[in-house]
């Protein structure tokens, strides 16, 4: 079941969304967009300064010992300024999977830079259509890693990935490596500051976490995670949007009202409202889940309304602009651009509609 | 267990032994008269066990708890399909705005036990042919005659009225000034003379609803239960009663679970619909709204029980539900095929995907159609400038018709 917000949690919102006003702007994130390989520096500083990468990892290891919900709230804020970086993401799911699956030599090793920030993770789990195919395209045989991940979010200043990779016989296996020594090439996005690349492994090392379905198992909850925290961000971006539109809607005059009072407009601005609290209600619920039996399902629709609400505004807050809103300077289009990345990152749409079939076909009897 | 949470318990468990007598069952092949009849019977059973007027006051009869205990109770109640509809509105607006409003106060708890009891039911009387979502346009008059007042004019789509002892009633009392001040509140006989009340079948074949006809219907001033040119504002004050009800993410229609076992009993081809791509996206699309309607509820619930006023993304039920429904129903009778032809227009709404589909429209414009509702959220929500009202500020009685 949903919760209510305590005033601690209420604090990490109003929080986080005076810091991020304060430092981020869309002037800063509009130029990225046009340099590969890029994010935006004071954007991560911020993260790491107010330990929003620390959040949810457990204290013997730096972290904080919160959870999925807090996470959440700073990714509700992060999105409706646009985070400058994928880390705090990217990261949550790697640290996730160390803290989860590895070795208490493996959590040494990486949790507490995964929690101050200073090590960036990712998650490489396939590419292209499939975020996880049957068989990987990566490969691992005898502790090495080969093959190629494609379209790795953040994979390009990644210190550590969580790879799945398939052995000899097509066994998956959920893998650590170091990603220090591994060639990557940058893909040109049209959202850049994704830092999203290719991974090519040429007998990289890695370290085992899991094997067989349970590699599998392990790799889809640690995309649903993800998944919540994402949901949490396209929903705050969706929020930014019907804001947007709202106040320009009031402001900006056509045959002598304020657009805002044609129902052709308004409506629109109303049915964004319906969307993004039921994107937002789908997120409350699916961040007090962790941990539960449902968590899968919860997660899944959080995940699916949060897309349809981000990308319906992202369409709609700029057609009820009209002309102004396909300009590059006022931005509208970093926000259609985050809408579609956020959209792919973790796994599309159809990919969490499939999942959350599969469970409710299920438990039907 | 919180206190709540057993009180639900309680319910559940009442209710439980209470289907077998009034519920859907019980009811299947009565006549409308029989189950009617069988309704009053089991409002009278929830009057005894204490479950009438859950969050009334106990001096007029009620058990003086909650919003919350009243709301736990009627999604319990929900699940059973008892004969309760017929109570619906009158227990839901006129008789509470009765107990506010009604000046002899006798009277009042005479008429408000009677109505718990089931031995009495109101009916609402505000729209008319010419004002639905613009009430404030009514024509129906009311104008002075001696120590009283006589009624002229029709009223329409008035839920039970045939069924109905009593009725609250806004009427145009002065056409010269603008037209929401210009209204007057009454409360009338349904059984006086020069009231004649006229069902209206609807598309799916029933018949709940009137238009009602008043002929110099002629009502004492101790009738009223506003200001003279003050019953705009009670008429607000009506609708706004029942602000926090039960909802059903399902639009009152079949829940998604009988959806996906349809999709996985139907073949086409040899395959079960449940691996069609269209079907799996529908199923999930509907869930996600569903699971997030069923969030925005329970957390107005908590909020309640915690003392707190809940959001007004309340306001998004029954927009986003029923309109949601119309278009889940229309695919499950694709899912059919020939076979989704077959129709029985007395067949629960809940559990029948055609006459869900049938009587969605109907639900789609009763108690403020979509439109109504986007306007309301998009002004009072969000803060968007009103429509164009060319009518604005002008007496009625200038107003072009």
């Amino acid at each position: 079941m949903t919760i209510l917000y305590d005033e601690g949690q209420q604090a990490i919102a109003t929080e986080t969304r005076r810091a991020l006003e304060a430092r981020v702007s869309m002037e800063e994130l509009l130029p990225l967009l046009e340099n590969s390989g890029e994010y935006h520096e004071p954007f991560w500083t911020l993260a790491k300064e107010q330990g929003w990468t620390a959040l949810t990892l457990p204290e013997a290891h730096g972290g904080l010992a919160l959870g999925l919900i807090e996470l959440g709230l700073v990714a509700h804020q992060a999105g409706r300024t646009m985070s400058g970086a994928p880390f705090l993401t990217s990261g949550f799911g790697a640290a996730k999977a160390i803290a989860l699956y590895g070795s208490d030599a493996q959590k040494a090793r990486w949790l507490p830079g995964l929690a101050s920030g200073e090590t960036i993770g990712a998650i490489a789990f396939a590419g292209g259509p499939d975020i996880l195919p049957s068989r990987p395209d990566a490969t691992f045989a005898d502790g090495r890693l080969g093959g190629l991940s494609r379209g790795v979010t953040g994979g390009l200043k990644a210190d550590v990935a969580i790879v799945l990779a398939a052995d000899a016989a097509g066994t998956p296996a959920l893998l650590l490596a170091d990603l220090a020594p591994v060639r990557r090439t940058a893909v040109a996005s049209f959202d850049n500051s994704r830092c999203i690349a290719d991974l090519h492994f040429e007998t990289t090392a890695a370290e085992t976490l899991l094997i067989g379905t349970e590699a599998r198992d392990a790799a889809l909850h640690i995309l649903a995670l993800q998944a919540v925290v994402t949901a949490h961000e396209q929903t705050g971006g969706a929020e930014m949007l019907m804001e947007i539109a709202r106040d320009y809607a009031v402001t900006r005059k056509a045959f002598g009202q304020p657009i805002g009072a044609f129902q052709s407009v308004k409506h629109r601005i109303a049915e964004l409202y319906g969307l993004v609290e039921l994107a937002r209600a789908n997120c409350i619920h699916a961040a007090a889940r962790e941990g539960q039996a449902d968590f899968l399902k919860a997660a899944a629709a959080a995940r699916l309304s949060a897309s349809e609400a981000y990308d319906t505004a992202a369409r709609d807050c700029i057609q009820i602009h009209g002309g102004i809103g396909v300009t590059w300077d006022i931005g509208l289009h970093l926000h259609m651009r985050r809408a579609r990345s956020l959209a792919i990152e973790q796994g599309s749409g159809l990919f969490w509609e499939d999942v959350l079939v599969d469970q409710l076909a299920e438990e039907t009897a | 267990m919180s206190d709540l949470e057993a009180y639900r318990a309680r319910a559940a468990a009442w209710l439980e032994s209470m289907a077998p007598i009034y519920g859907r069952s019980a009811r299947q092949g009565l006549s409308e008269a029989d189950d009617l009849a069988l309704g009053r019977r089991y409002q009278r059973a929830k009057f005894d066990a204490g479950y009438a007027g859950i969050n009334w006051p106990t001096d007029l009869g009620g058990q003086g708890l909650g919003h919350i205990e009243k709301i736990a109770f009627d999604a319990e109640e929900m699940k059973h399909g008892f004969p309760n509809f017929y109570f619906g509105i009158s227990l839901g607006m006129p008789v509470p705005v009765l107990m506010q409003f009604g000046t002899d106060r006798d009277f009042v708890k005479e008429r408000v036990l009677k109505a718990l009891k089931g031995e009495e039911i109101w009916c609402q009387l505000f729209s008319e042919p010419s004002g639905g979502s613009d009430l404030a346009a009514l024509r129906t008059r009311a104008e002075v005659d001696g120590n009283g007042w006589k009624i002229n004019g029709q009223k329409v789509w008035t839920s039970w009225a045939h069924y109905s002892d009593y009725g609250v009633i806004v009427v145009r009392t002065d056409p010269a000034v603008p037209k929401h001040k210009g209204l007057t509140y009454f409360w009338v006989d349904m059984k006086a003379p020069g009231v004649t009340v006229r069902p209206i079948k609807l598309a799916g074949g029933d018949s709940h609803v009137n238009e009602v006809f008043f002929d110099d219907v002629k009502i004492g001033d101790d009738q009223r239960m506003s200001p003279v040119g003050g019953g705009f504002a009670v008429a607000i004050a009506t609708l706004m009663i029942e602000r926090y009800v039960a909802t059903d993410s399902a639009g009152f229609g079949p829940h998604l679970g009988h959806f996906i076992r349809l999709a996985k009993e139907t073949h086409r081809d040899g395959r079960p619909a449940i691996e069609d791509g269209r079907i799996r996206a529908q199923i999930a699309r509907n869930y996600a709204m569903r699971s997030g309607l069923d969030s925005i509820n329970h957390r107005a619930r908590l909020m309640m029980q915690a003392g707190m006023m809940p959001g007004p993304e309340g306001s998004l039920n029954k927009l986003v539900a029923v309109r949601s429904r119309q278009k889940l129903s229309e695919l499950a009778l694709d899912l059919q095929g020939s076979d989704g032809f077959a129709f029985d227009a007395h067949a629960s709404q809940k559990e029948d995907w055609a006459s869900s589909w049938i009587n969605a429209p109907t639900g789609r414009i009763a108690g403020g159609s979509d439109e109504t509702l986007l306007n309301t959220i998009a002004e009072k929500i969000l803060g968007l400038p009103q429509d164009h009202r060319p009518d604005k500020g002008i007496p009625f009685n200038q107003i072009p018709a």
